[in-house]
């Protein structure tokens, strides 16, 4: 029943349409009543022709009786075909505006959520959970009212004939009621479980198709379809459990329905027999019985939809109600674009229990380069997960421009910094839809220029279509360095005050790595850049270096300075420069780069 | 390779036709048995269901005028036997019904998941992967009861039928003619409909998938829509894909309620027609009224079934959409798959060989590769340099049998592996892709991916190989810890490391490392390498990266331009070649501004 509330605020707007439908109901059940009264007005013109023995029929009563029949079912019809056409109408703009409703929702979570959640099952909410809704808006709703109806005047006409057999009647609603509420009650969680089965068949398929190369390399084929065969099992199962908790359930609660008949027979009888009632009135409520047992046949089809529906309308809901963590508190209003200093004061983050930063401290001015070196894991993405506000620091503060990031417009923030990130994700469209990503205004002039920045125009001028070549999902189709190069040009034509390079260059040869660093310096100089990288050659003229380890910030100044600082950025700066000193051997002697880990790991 | 994205309706191959309705047949057929007894229970279920009103009716006529209380007892007593008799025969149908349904439906899909598996990358390349999802849960999801309840309620509305034309036909001839004349006016008009109805439905299924298609690439996606704060943009993409999925909706009820409209307007023109009919005989005396009432009543009893197989019909085209579309990926060309003489490859030694190799990703396009020959022995180490897409990735994936060349041969120990099976080909090469993809599950699981039956003592050693372990057990769970869907809560770097152990564990013969290291850094890399140095003894490897560290290692050094090998040879002996691969490596010096 919740379900039905929450689903009655969207028909709010569609009053006027509701009522033309009931109308349009009310034209349909009389013109319903119009054909065979008139059908027995034939009868009976025939009836007369025979008793009179003429064999002479009325022609005229006849064509006109022939037209009212015609124009009755025609009119019926019209009503039907209206009726259904407003009907569809409005539940299909319901469920758009819920499906579009869950989409914002969606766009407004954070990244915390889609961690949490899998794609196949949020999916599932925005497809087979909306329809299953879907089904309840076109099917169920109009047939709840028309039963109602049905029940309440069948009720009526009762009690106006006998209120003694009315009562009778009665006597059996309780029964009804209860098995009523015991098969709603048993059918919901078969109907989760249906839900969740779906969901999981969403996502292990979903992951299949996405890593199907990962498949074939290792010919896993047959496990997968062995994997994916235990969920289609397991939905197979689930719907079996439906099928028979509503076989054990549903069948008690229709005997019930139609022991009203027998009820009706032996107190109805008994009363007639005794002559607490006429005959007369027996008969004409046994010929209005229909009208109450019919909507109650149907309660259990009835509860089944809305059930099924209430199951997908708890994960809608529950999609609904998600708030993310990451929003716009406090806002302080400026005119002024940011300008993009960058402050980290004694910032400590984590993503789960354990802490990824730990007092982390640094400033970079407008315009200024910094980059962050260390070893795989220690916190460099992290940091840049901050600066556009993925996540917000468990303490200390973020500042931009001397502001808490928190106390700007999110979409200023997002506006103003721009990520070439290292998990490179492209849409499946052409270059240059994904370059504009940002701008989708953006002439192909703009599109053009930045793609020459990040050295990517030679090879899309390549490409069989240029930079209207469709990529596969998340780029596939291009290689590493081809897809760094587009997710840079993506980034550059946002125009940022901020640029974050998340080891966008690293799939990249050293010459072309070499003379996209010189067109950043040359064309993006107002710009503050944050270059995460591993290679010395990438970081080495920036104007700040931090060095990351275990989550703190253990090395920090320009190249030179920790050259001189002879730490851990001096020996990854001697192994890569060992490649040319000790050309031919490998047998560097290597660092141990395990005493500058500050027991940041444990 | 011509790609389609979530706005662009895939193209259908070929409509539902009769070999497709007879493959699904041999699904149905398997539940043979259940669906016979559906029918005979579903007959038995129309018997009873006559019975309560009988004995209601007895009441008013036979009961109350006389006064007979035993009778009343008897009579409700009856009813509660047939109810009961008729509780058991819903369940029991219900079980049945279900079980062929829900059966079907998931043969079908195992058998379209299964052969999903097998098809070639080009297929999963060339679409949005929620495209082919929405084929292998929600297509087949909605056929489950066309197949189940739809073919007991047409057999059994069939029956219904035929019985009534017998009586009809019993009682007149002539006026059951009349009324069979409405038939063929009902056919032309479904007929006429038929085109535009199909139409409807099937450009309804390319809108839904087209949505799904947006829906899923976008929850994948968000994080680059929030960084480029794209959410408006792409709220108007999604509302214009949810309009468009509507009108097509409302397009397609239109013409689906004209059907039902039909039957009814056309049963109450037959009705009044008999009626008219009928009375001009009852004039000439060659018809009674009784009968003409008693037959009136027959043809509206005869277009109730009617108008639940016009139901069936409108469901029948709907499905029909669906249908066309899980039928096209079960036809789909497998095109790699194992020839009909293919053989398991021996235990690999290792000796690899390209003859004359000629490729090109689709027919008519430029080729990758033109005429590219080299051998390789056992446990030579290979990299492979140049130029981004200059074919070094398409070298591994022909390896690999990811694709079919055009001209030459490929050769493993002397196999030509187009002749080889594919599994015994894969299995014994590791491949460590430039994308690793994780799954979700434990690390563990993952890292066993490489060899299923391994024990955790390998999987240990195995990611100790390659510098894993340590941050694997600095993780909170260790080697339980869960990842999320592509390992998206680990870094770039760590994924690779432990994609990595899952290559290692595989313990091919053949390793292949495209950019496999690309992302990790240069303390781990050192680190990675001294190990890795031990493990490629006794493999032949093929590595593809941009680290000369990581390069000049290796036994030979290839490098790609041209379609072709433009030099090969040690790292020393190409820097004395003064080469593309000499400027390559000057240019780090120049980098570098090492004076």
């Amino acid at each position: 029943m919740d379900t039905l509330r929450w689903l009655s605020k969207y028909f709010k707007k569609y009053s006027i349409l509701l009522i033309i439908t009931i109308i349009l109901t009310f034209g349909y059940v009389a013109f319903n009543y119009v054909h065979p009264i008139i059908i027995g007005k034939i009868v009976d013109l025939i009836q007369n022709m025979v008793e009179t023995a003429s064999f002479q029929i009325d022609k005229n009563q006849l064509l006109i009786y022939s037209a009212v029949i015609l124009g009755a079912i025609i009119g019926k019809e019209a009503c039907f075909y209206i009726k259904g056409c407003i009907n569809e109408h409005i539940s299909q703009n319901i469920v758009m505006q819920i499906r579009c409703e869950l989409f914002a929702r969606l766009e407004a979570l954070d990244c915390r959520f889609f961690e949490k959640n899998k794609t196949g099952d949020i999916l599932s909410r925005l497809t087979s959970d909306i329809d299953s809704v879907k089904a309840v808006l076109t099917g169920t709703v109009p047939q709840i009212v028309q039963s109602l109806s049905f029940f309440v005047i069948g009720f009526g006409i009762v009690i106006s004939v006998s209120p003694i057999l009315a009562i009778a009647l009665f006597a059996v609603s309780p029964l009804v009621a209860y098995f009523a509420i015991v098969l709603g009650k048993k059918l919901k969680p078969t109907f989760i479980g249906q839900r969740e089965a779906i969901s999981e068949l969403n996502s292990v398929a979903q992951e299949n198709i996405d890593g199907n190369k990962v498949v074939k390399a290792y010919a896993r084929e047959e496990f997968e379809t062995e994997k994916f065969q235990k969920s289609n099992e397991n939905y197979y199962n689930k719907h079996m459990h439906f099928v028979y908790t509503w076989v054990k359930y549903y069948p008690r609660l229709t005997f019930s329905v139609n022991l009203t008949n027998v009820v009706f027979i032996l107190v109805g009888g008994y009363l007639t027999l005794t002559g607490h009632a006429t005959v007369g009135q027996y008969a004409t409520v046994n010929g209005i019985l229909w009208c109450i047992v019919s909507p109650m046949q149907l309660l259990g089809t009835l509860l089944n939809q809305i059930q099924q529906a209430s199951a997908s309308t708890i994960k809608l809901r529950k999609l609904y109600d998600a708030t993310p963590d990451i929003r716009n508190h406090k806002v302080l209003k400026r005119d002024t674009a940011i300008e993009g200093k960058i402050t980290f004061k004694n910032v400590t983050f984590s993503y789960e229990k354990d802490r990824v930063l730990k007092s982390i401290n640094f400033t970079a001015n407008p315009g200024d380069t910094v980059a962050i070196i260390g070893p795989t894991g220690s916190g460099k993405s992290s940091i840049v997960n901050l600066i556009s506000r993925f996540y917000d620091p468990r303490e200390g503060t973020v500042y931009i421009d001397d502001i808490n990031i928190k106390n700007i417009d999110l979409n200023t923030v997002r506006k103003s910094v721009a990520i070439a990130m290292q998990d490179i994700f492209l849409f499946s469209d052409t270059i240059a839809n994904n370059i504009a990503y940002g701008i989708p205004t953006a002439t192909r002039e703009d599109i053009i220029k930045v793609a020459k920045d990040a050295d990517a125009h030679e090879f899309i001028s390549k490409l069989p279509d240029g930079y209207d070549t469709i990529v596969g999902e998340r780029g596939v189709g291009l290689s590493g360095g081809q897809r760094q190069r587009i997710s840079l040009a993506r980034a550059l034509l946002k125009n940022p005050s901020i640029l974050i390079l998340d080891d966008t260059t690293s799939a990249v040869d050293m010459e072309t790595e070499f003379s996209i660093q010189q067109t950043l310096e040359n064309n993006y100089k107002n710009k503050t850049t944050i270059i995460i990288a591993h290679r010395i050659s990438s970081v080495k003229n920036a104007d700040l270096i931090l060095v990351m380890n275990g989550g703190h910030l253990i090395e920090w100044g320009n190249h030179n300075q920790l050259l001189n600082q002879n730490g851990y950025y001096k020996h990854v700066y001697d192994s890569q420069f060992g490649d040319f000193t000790n050309t031919g051997t490998i047998d560097v002697d290597y660092p141990n780069f395990n005493s500058f880990k500050m027991g940041g790991t444990k | 390779m011509a790609r389609n994205k979530f706005d662009v309706d895939e193209k259908l191959k070929s409509e539902i036709n009769f070999s497709q309705i007879k493959r699904l047949w041999s699904y149905i057929v398997k539940f043979k048995k259940s669906l016979y007894l559906a029918i005979v229970l579903m007959l038995i279920n129309s018997v009873l269901n006559l019975l309560p009103p009988y004995l209601t009716a007895m009441v008013i006529d036979v009961c109350l005028p006389n006064k007979d209380f035993n009778l009343l007892y008897m009579l409700a007593g009856g009813i509660v036997v047939s109810e009961i008799l008729i509780w058991i025969n819903t369940g029991a149908r219900a079980k049945v019904i279900n079980k062929v349904g829900m059966g079907l439906v998931r043969d079908l899909r195992y058998d379209v998941y299964n052969h999903m598996q097998y098809l070639p990358l080009s297929y999963f390349d060339s679409r949005p992967h929620g495209k082919i999802l929405i084929r292998v849960v929600n297509y087949i999801n909605a056929i489950a009861h066309l197949f189940s309840d739809g073919i007991v309620d047409i057999v059994a509305n069939l029956f219904t039928i035929v019985v009534i034309i017998v009586f009809m036909l019993f009682m007149d001839v002539k006026l059951t003619l009349v009324c069979l004349l409405a038939i063929p006016i009902f056919i032309i008009f479904i007929l006429l409909l038929k085109s535009k109805h199909r139409k409807a439905w099937q450009t309804l299924s390319a809108k839904q998938s087209n949505l799904t298609a947006y829906i899923s690439e976008n929850i994948s996606g968000m994080k680059v829509t929030q960084s480029f704060a794209r959410e408006e943009k792409n709220y108007e993409t999604f509302d214009s894909l949810c309009r468009e999925n509507k009108k097509y909706w409302m397009k397609a009820r239109y013409i689906e309620f004209a059907i039902p409209v039909t039957v009814n307007i056309l049963s109450v023109v037959t009705v009044l027609a008999i009626y008219l009919i009928g009375a001009s005989r009852i004039g000439t005396h060659t018809l009674t009224l009784g009968v003409l009432i008693a037959f009136a009543s027959y043809v509206t009893r005869f277009w109730t079934p009617i108008s639940t197989l016009a139901n069936y019909y409108n469901q029948v085209v709907t499905c029909s959409a669906y249908i066309e579309r899980i039928f096209e990926t079960l036809d789909e060309p497998l095109v790699i798959t194992d020839l009909e003489d293919a053989t398991d490859l021996p235990e690999m030694k290792g000796n690899v060989e390209f003859d004359n190799v000629t490729f090109t990703y689709e027919e008519g396009e430029p080729n990758v590769l033109e005429n590219v020959s080299f051998s390789v022995k056992a446990g030579e180490s290979i990299a492979l340099v140049g130029p981004t897409g200059a074919g070094k990735s398409t070298i591994i994936n022909l390896l690999s049998r990811f694709y079919d060349i055009q001209g030459g041969k490929i050769l493993i120990d002397g196999h030509d592996i187009k002749h080889a099976t594919l599994k015994s080909l894969r299995t014994q090469m590791g491949v460590m892709l430039q994308d690793s993809f994780l799954f979700s599950g434990t690390i563990k699981e993952n890292i066993r991916y490489g060899k299923l039956d391994a024990t955790d003592e390998e999987i240990i050693k195995a990611a100790k190989t390659v510098c894993a372990h340590d941050f694997i057990m600095a993780m909170p769970q260790g080697y339980d810890t869960m990842i999320n869907e592509r390992g998206s809560s680990l870094s770039v770097g760590q994924r690779q490391l432990i994609a990595f152990a899952r290559t290692l564990l595989s313990n091919p013969k053949i390793l292949i490392l495209d950019e496999a290291t690309s992302s990790i850094d240069t303390e781990t890399e050192i680190l990675l390498q001294k190990g890795l140095h031990e493990l490629l003894k006794g493999r032949t490897s093929f590595i593809v990266a941009h680290r000369l560290s990581t390069i000049k290692q290796c036994d030979c050094i290839m490098h790609i331009a041209n379609k072709n090998i433009s030099e090969r040879g040690t790292h020393e002996e190409l820097l004395e070649k003064k080469g593309a691969y000499y400027d390559l490596y000057q240019a780090q010096f120049k980098f570098l501004n090492i004076d």
